[in-house]
């Protein structure tokens, strides 16, 4: 009995070469993958068409953006992101985010609780700061001391969570913009103090420092905070007030750098 | 990313798909319409914090589905495709026309993986959840219909290149 050992392998059921295509191999692979293009003409042809044929198609597909712009469908974004937007916010209020705010709320509460403790580690007693200051100061320690499993709202949960922070605050409420100088946002939180409603925003950066922004309505009976900027023991923060708001960045970098991201809030 | 500016990006690249389906750009149009229509209408079905990219290319691809069983407007335009509009070069041209041609005569299903892949905007999975198959059977489809249309177009080219060749136009 003979075998035919001529039959050519089907190269479109060959996973490495599409993944060579479109360029998802590793360096590794990648490398191998070209040692076996070298010595396989067949292969290479194969390649080269299905390249070819994909740019042609990218290249007529990429037409489209050139096509006038469209009212109606421009129209129907907005409907579909006013859409998307109200569904975020109803599974947020009807589904686990709303435990995770009364977690927070219990959170903060053991952080207040252990107020004195860090208090005491920071030398800061009531009568230095205005009590949102300390009631923020603390919501930062506890996030560095309980780490990150306690984030509320992940970043992706961000627009429904400011437009359920600016329903219980009665204001609008933006997220800082600290992406510009490389921190992200992990997460959010409301939390009901003593004075009203928090808006904790916890960033980190690449390097895995760690800044907490907070927005709380000011006390109408209070004077406007000037802004301040205090170094503490391993921290730095910077107060004020704006337009009703009162504003606290805190985290662990000097004071320059906390200045820098004040500055940024405040824009 | 903003959700507003999310959507933006994705409507943008359901207009370059819906015009690789349809070939048309009045027709790429109407499916994208259609697409958002259904997509305000289904909002309620979206997993929030899940990827809206999939979700909005399956509505399209349902919706072109349907469309297309119902009018088999496709096939009716198929002879009288409007000549692409991006390469100037006529050899660029003819070879697109090709490739287009030999995409109608793939089936459905290894159609949509080849193009999908192409716009580059998707992972292989992402691509495999739009078309709601496993990740397998996309891989399939997509390897084996490139090495179809690999195929198909290398006889269309044998015929029609040459007889340009012959006539010193390319």
């Amino acid at each position: 009995m003979t075998q035919d050992t001529t039959s050519e392998p089907d190269l479109g059921l060959d996973d490495d070469l599409m993944a060579y295509v479109d360029g998802s191999l590793s360096a590794e692979k990648m490398t191998e993958i070209e040692a076996r293009l070298a010595r396989d003409p067949e292969a290479r042809a194969a390649i080269a068409s299905w390249r070819h044929h994909d740019n042609l198609i990218r290249q007529m597909a990429q037409t489209a953006d050139d096509l006038p712009v469209n009212m109606r469908i421009s129209a129907l974004e907005r409907e579909l992101v006013a859409r998307l937007r109200a569904r975020k916010r109803r599974a947020f209020l009807m589904g686990p985010a709303l435990g995770r705010i009364a977690a927070s709320v219990v959170l903060f509460a053991a952080g207040w609780g252990a107020h004195g403790l860090f208090g005491s580690a920071m030398q800061m007693t009531r009568a230095d700061y205005p009590q949102f200051v300390s009631a923020s100061v603390t919501g930062h320690q506890a996030i560095r001391q309980a780490s990150l499993q306690q984030a509320e709202f992940h970043a992706d949960d961000l627009d429904a969570a400011l437009d359920w922070m600016s329903a219980q605050m009665q204001r609008k409420i933006d997220s800082p913009k600290l992406e510009r100088l490389g921190y992200d946002v992990e997460s959010a939180r409301l939390l009901e103090t003593e004075t009203g409603p928090l808006a904790i925003f916890h960033f980190r950066n690449s390097d895995g420092e760690r800044v907490t922004v907070s927005i709380t309505p000011h006390a109408p009976d209070q004077a406007d905070y000037k802004l301040r900027v205090v170094r503490m023991d391993k921290d730095s923060m910077a107060y004020w007030t704006d337009a009703g708001l009162d504003y606290l960045v805190i985290g662990d970098v000097d004071a320059g750098r906390i200045t820098t991201l004040a500055a940024a809030v405040r824009e | 990313m903003s959700l507003k500016t999310e959507v933006m990006l994705h409507t943008a690249s359901l207009r370059r798909y819906a015009l690789v389906l349809t070939r048309d750009p009045t027709a790429a149009d109407d499916l994208v319409q259609e697409t958002l229509l259904k997509a305000i209408d289904k909002a309620d079905t979206w997993q929030p914090g899940t990827n809206l990219r999939p979700w909005l290319f399956r509505i399209m691809h349902n919706t072109h589905v349907s469309e297309w069983r119902r009018a088999k407007t496709r096939s009716d335009a198929a002879p009288d495709l409007p000549e692409p509009v991006v390469p100037d070069h006529q050899h660029t041209q003819l070879e697109l026309k090709q490739v287009l041609q030999a995409l109608d005569q793939l089936p459905e299903a290894q159609r949509k993986p080849i193009i999908l892949i192409a716009l580059r905007e998707m992972s292989y999975a992402e691509a495999a959840r739009t078309l709601d198959v496993p990740l397998g059977t996309f891989m399939s489809r997509l390897g084996r219909g490139r090495e179809a249309l690999r195929q198909i177009v290398s006889g269309l080219g044998k015929g029609k290149l040459a007889v340009l060749n012959r006539k010193g136009r390319i």
